[in-house]
């Protein structure tokens, strides 16, 4: 059995942290790229949003590497996230690519006991003991940990760096390096000195820079290529950017909901405008967008795939929500057909009115 | 007081109950009128670009509505059966309309759940409380709104015709014949006779249902496959017509599902949005319908490659 999944922004030195820690034979995809996007969409059914067309691309190119296993999680709520693992399974057969999928779903629908069978197809292929497994799954959640707060740390200070480019310097050095690590011990490691690297950038307090929150779909603000690099672009004009949802996030928010205790400040954010859970992460985007207000920040930019259906609903919303806060929010919407310089200029206009907004007193008229 | 009750999305299969409650409890009912250019016009200039169809008609009802009625129903339907949706937008209808409409009135939007009795309830008291401050007369109300709900049946089932079609998709645009433009009363002039999701027992579209791997959360979804492929397995029908609106999120996904389950069978997708032509729908059918008549009546089931 040979495992692969569906890239997901930084998940991939998790899961290579777990595979190594549980000794299983894996294939980490390669990198998302135009080539994976083109092979997708080639198969995918024309309507189906972005990410499920990315993520074929994976699932083929990890085959030609002889990948023969997937993970996936699912979900039951009403977006059509929950139906890729259908959906995926006819699609690769048909094309006569055997693939077994386990779709780590939630046990209130599957049952407690098939999610147990799921997980168990994982470990059985591990020969190591429970102790040992359960601790292997520790750790790739430290190593997630790890570089979710590298990554927001170096968006946040590409703002105030002193030499230039000195955040992005080191946080592409650190997902380097982690991806050369065999060992999840030597990844903690390794992660946790780049952590006190970033930690470390001389920084320059005196100056303000623009602050732009990331919000949207969470796939497509998580996984760099489908939104075309923003964060990095934003980081070279030297903004800063926060983005709330990462796989850290999620994996907190995931097993907090039955308690109803997850993202109490979001849900407070978006009260006034979305008080229902509608799917997706709509209320997210929209709390996400009244607390970037609250802490302070320039703007927002919301992201999300053509034809998602619970963030057109946040699409609605957020209007109403700049112009209550007089808080600057620009939608973008991605697809397979997004160009890049028609995204560019968007991009630099939005942060030109940003500043503008600031320095100058036109704005008040 | 005068409620007003826009004509769009569930108000074909559910307006007995949203009628006769309000009309119980002393209020007014105004309905808006059959969607019409205007209204899509309204629509259109209001939501927000992404949305589909039946969405930006449901706004140009709200807008058409919005000064004739002291409050608004904008039903936000969570869920009609247990543990399915209908869809993320629905959810969110009533968010959508108060924050891009300028000068809604009062608006009731209290979820609403069909899953049981006392769930449904609930929504009739809190919904009743708007109009008025009784529970003994919103009760009187909700019981006799179930009871015409329940007298009252939807769908299609044509008789008496040669040659026969499924009529597969979301029932907003199944009966709205402005979306639809009269496909059915067109199929019918054909000599093509129609078949609805509602004309066979719900238990034979569980039993197509559960084949899947995973269980369809959207109960349009659920109805639109079991009943298509349960109708292409019994040979119901000679071909299947699907309506669907553009970038509707739900029908990308059960097309698909549809596509993969029933074989060679004749399937037809119309795709519906604000820009759709009449004479390019009429001329699909034709089409369609012309290859229907020559596979049951001509051809007689022999291969054509002889």
């Amino acid at each position: 059995m040979k495992i692969t999944l569906p890239h997901l922004g930084n998940v991939y030195l998790a899961a290579k942290a777990l595979f190594d820690g549980l000794n299983v034979d894996y294939v980490i995809p390669p990198l998302n790229s135009n080539s994976s996007l083109e092979i997708g969409s080639f198969y995918s059914p024309e309507e189906i949003c972005l990410p499920f067309k990315i993520m074929i691309g994976n699932y083929i190119q990890a085959i030609e590497q002889g990948a023969d296993t997937v993970i996936l999680t699912g979900s039951c709520g009403p977006c059509r996230f929950g139906e890729y693992c259908e959906m995926q399974m006819n699609l690769l057969k048909k094309l006569g690519h055997e693939l077994q999928f386990i779709v780590i779903d939630s046990p209130g629908d599957i049952g407690i006991k098939e999610l147990y069978n799921r997980i168990n197809k994982i470990s059985l292929s591990s020969n190591l003991t429970k102790y040992e497994q359960i601790k292997a799954l520790f750790n790739a959640v430290k190593v997630m940990k790890l570089i979710d707060e590298i990554e927001a740390r170096a968006h946040y200070l590409a703002g105030y760096e002193k030499i230039k480019g000195e955040c992005k310097r080191v946080l592409n050095s650190a997902k380097r390096d982690a991806l050369n690590c065999n060992n999840p011990t030597a990844m903690i490691k390794l992660l946790t000195s780049y952590k006190n690297k970033i930690n470390s950038i001389e920084v320059n307090t005196n100056i303000n820079p623009i602050k732009i929150a990331i919000i949207g779909e969470i796939y497509t603000i998580i996984e760099p290529f489908s939104n075309l690099y923003i964060e990095e672009k934003l980081m070279e004009y030297g903004v800063s950017t926060k983005r709330r949802l990462t796989p850290s996030w999620w994996v907190k928010n995931t097993a907090l909901v039955p308690t109803k205790l997850n993202s109490l400040d979001i849900k407070r954010g978006a009260k006034e405008y979305l008080s229902h859970q509608i799917g997706g992460h709509a209320r997210e985007c929209v709390g996400e967008a009244v607390l970037a207000y609250e802490e302070g920040f320039d703007g927002a930019i919301q992201i999300f795939p053509m034809g998602c259906m619970p963030e057109i609903v946040s699409k609605a919303i957020l209007p109403q929500v700049s112009k209550d806060k007089n808080f600057p929010i620009m939608s973008l919407v991605v697809d397979e057909m997004t160009g890049e310089a028609g995204y560019v200029t968007r991009i630099e206009a939005f942060v030109d009115l940003l500043e503008r907004r600031r320095y100058n007193a036109l704005s008040r008229c | 007081m005068k409620v007003g009750f826009p004509k769009g999305f569930l108000y074909f299969k559910y307006y007995p109950f949203f009628k006769n409650f309000f009309n119980e409890l002393g209020a007014e009912i105004i309905t808006s009128e059959d969607t019409n250019k205007k209204i899509l016009d309204e629509g259109v200039k209001y939501c927000v670009d992404e949305a589909c169809l039946p969405i930006k008609l449901f706004h140009g009802h709200v807008a058409s509505l919005r000064d004739k009625c002291d409050v608004i129903l904008i039903p936000r339907i969570m869920q009609i059966r247990k543990r399915e949706y209908i869809c993320p937008k629905f959810c969110g209808l009533p968010e959508m309309i108060l924050n891009t409409l300028p000068d809604v009135p009062r608006a009731i939007t209290t979820p609403f759940y069909a899953v049981s009795a006392s769930k449904l309830y609930s929504f009739a008291m809190e919904a009743g409380q708007e109009i008025t401050n009784s529970k003994a007369a919103i009760k009187r109300a909700f019981r006799t709104a179930i009871f015409e709900q329940n007298k009252f049946k939807t769908g299609i089932k044509n008789e008496n015709y040669s040659i026969n079609v499924a009529l597969v998709g979301h029932p907003y645009n199944l009966y709205d014949n402005f979306i639809n433009m009269n496909l059915v009363k067109k199929l019918n002039n054909l000599g093509v006779g129609v078949i609805t999701e509602e004309s066979i027992n719900d238990e034979l579209i569980d039993n197509e249902v559960k084949k899947l791997y995973k269980r369809p959360f959207w109960t349009f979804a659920r109805n639109s496959y079991g009943f298509a492929v349960h109708s292409h397995k019994n040979k119901l029908v000679d071909g299947i017509i699907y309506i669907s609106s553009f970038a509707c999120g739900i029908d990308s996904v059960i097309v698909e599902l549809i596509k993969d389950n029933i074989g060679e069978s004749p399937f037809m997708i119309l795709k519906v949005d604000e820009h759709t032509g009449e004479a390019g729908l009429d001329t699909r059918i034709e089409a369609f319908v012309d290859m229907l008549e020559r596979r049951v009546l001509i051809e007689n089931n022999t291969s054509s490659l002889g």
